[in-house]
């Protein structure tokens, strides 16, 4: 059903915009590459400042809180990042690397001893939760919580939104963490100086939502995607065993292809205009990165998986200011993945899948897989 | 090998010789402050932007395309900047001396 794979290619290449109900109004998408890029750029007519409607429908109603640092602007936004981007890029110390390495080696052998595997709730969910607790500094005791918490921690369709317990939680911790000189997320926060002072309570929940929300789906709906797409392409396993720069190339390729984040919002603090469509003030446009992704001016044979792309200039994780702060724990758990995938195992074999398919006013498109069993053989 | 000059954004001079293939990878395995190289190398990151010393650009060559889509956002973009993954360290860059933009 490619309609599901590219819904926006006719409007990407007319007008480069497309619109989508959303909270009662039609949001425009931004949809061509270049035009997304110079939205993230224009962070005073396109802002982050509105908190609960970063993505396209409102989570007011499963959580009372603004992420940090993403639902800010500059000047703030950039000390609010400053603060926690040491933290997010621990993955690219080797030692880190090396430990991520060992759990995805064990989560792989185990899967293969085990034989068939469901791959979102029995191997993406708790692989996430427990590369979480290695970020945050926790230990895995913690993440065996977490993985209860499904596949989306608003919105998962088994579950229902884990947003409360998610909260209850995240203050339970800053309170047991109080006054620990531990080098965990939650002992740094609560010791880190902010402009010459300590964090609020409200921004440090701000901070732990966000470490929990942003990175969960979208990990979720990478690795099952990639599991799929290994077992109905045997020979994509030789070709990354060729070279090490391949394993590279393919996750960044991987990133485009899955582009897990449909839309982020922006809005206009005045009233303006985004490709012919009028925005009154207070009105949010989106930026539709899959769209980007495949714009067919930028990408050759934009709908294929070429596992050695290079250059590939997506934006899977977003573009300037904001761009994603997780891209460096994705990125190693998904090198760690195919690395151990071509190490341990022979082939995968595919059973069957459910693709998880995301349905707004005018268009749908697959994000993932609801559920996917696949057999690990080595 | 070819031997690199990097200027850093704090004005220290490294000097590399690598057999790396880009002026990206060769930074990074050598720790030059301000390239950080987190896409890997395939131009959607610009955490690798350098400029090209003068005397160097016309043996280096400008930008792509690709390139010049990322570095027209860019602060600090001039005509002699490159996306350091995207420059190929061949023999005839052995003396390059390149200034390293950083965030
Ligand atoms: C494949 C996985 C991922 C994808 C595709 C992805 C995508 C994105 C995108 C598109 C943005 C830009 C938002 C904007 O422009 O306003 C973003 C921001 C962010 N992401 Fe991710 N993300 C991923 C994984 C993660 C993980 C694992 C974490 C945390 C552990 C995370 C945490 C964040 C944070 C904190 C921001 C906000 C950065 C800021 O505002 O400065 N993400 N992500
Ligand atoms: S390393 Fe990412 S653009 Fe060069």
């Amino acid at each position: 059903m490619p309609e599901h794979i590219d819904p926006f290619r006719e409007d990407r290449q007319q007008s480069g915009v497309k619109t989508a109900t959303a909270e009662g109004k039609e949001v425009p998408l931004v949809l061509r590459l270049q035009d997304i890029r110079k939205t993230c750029k224009d962070t005073k007519t396109f802002s982050n400042d509105n908190p609960m409607m970063i993505v396209l429908h409102s989570e007011a109603h499963v959580r009372n809180v603004r992420q940090l640092p993403i639902e800010t602007d500059p000047p703030e936004h950039t000390d609010y990042r400053a603060l926690v981007e040491p933290i997010y890029r621990k993955p690219q110390q080797p030692e880190y690397q090396a430990e991520m390495r060992k759990l995805v080696a064990g989560m792989v052998k185990n899967a293969a001893a085990n034989g068939e595997v469901e791959v979102v709730r029995e191997f993406a969910v708790p692989l996430q939760s427990r590369g979480l607790a290695q970020l945050l500094g926790l230990p895995q005791s913690e993440a065996e919580i977490w993985i209860g918490w499904g596949v989306h921690i608003f919105r998962d369709a088994q579950l229902g939104s884990k947003g409360s317990e998610v909260d209850k939680y995240i203050f339970s911790k800053y309170e047991e963490m109080q006054g620990s000189d531990g080098d965990d997320f939650f002992s740094i926060l609560n010791r880190i100086d902010f402009r010459d002072r300590k964090l609020t309570m409200e921004e440090k929940h701000g901070y732990a939502n966000m470490a929990f929300a942003g990175g969960r789906d979208t990990v979720i709906n990478t690795i099952s995607s990639i599991l799929v797409y290994l077992a109905e392409h045997p020979e994509a396993i030789e070709f990354l065993r060729e070279d090490e720069m391949h394993i590279t190339t393919a996750t960044e390729e991987f990133v485009r292809y899955v582009s897990p984040v449909t839309i982020i919002s922006r809005t206009c603090p005045h009233a303006t205009e985004v490709l012919g469509h009028q925005v009154e003030a207070g009105e949010r446009i989106g930026l539709c990165w899959p769209s980007a992704n495949r714009d067919e001016t930028i990408f050759d044979n934009p709908d294929e998986v070429v596992l050695d792309r290079a250059p590939n200039p997506h934006v899977g994780f977003g573009f300037g200011a904001h761009n994603c702060l997780g891209q460096h724990q994705a990125r190693l758990i998904v090198r760690s993945l195919l690395h151990e995938v071509c190490d341990q195992l022979d082939k995968i074999e595919f059973i069957e899948a459910v693709p998880e398919i995301e349905e707004e006013s005018s268009y749908s498109r697959q994000v993932g897989y609801k559920s996917a069993r696949i057999k690990f053989v080595s | 090998m070819p031997k690199v000059t990097y200027v850093t954004p704090s004005g220290d001079e490294v000097v590399v010789n690598s057999d790396e293939p880009n002026l990206m990878q060769a930074a990074v395995t050598n720790q030059v402050e301000g390239i950080l190289g987190d896409c890997g190398g395939v131009a959607s990151c610009a955490t690798c932007h350098v400029h090209i010393d003068p005397q160097w650009i016309d043996k280096v060559g400008p930008a792509t395309d690709i390139e010049q889509g990322m570095l027209e956002l860019e602060d600090n973009a001039t005509d002699n900047s490159r996306l350091g993954c995207q420059v190929k360290l061949t023999p005839e860059l052995d003396g390059l001396v390149v200034r390293v933009v950083g965030q």
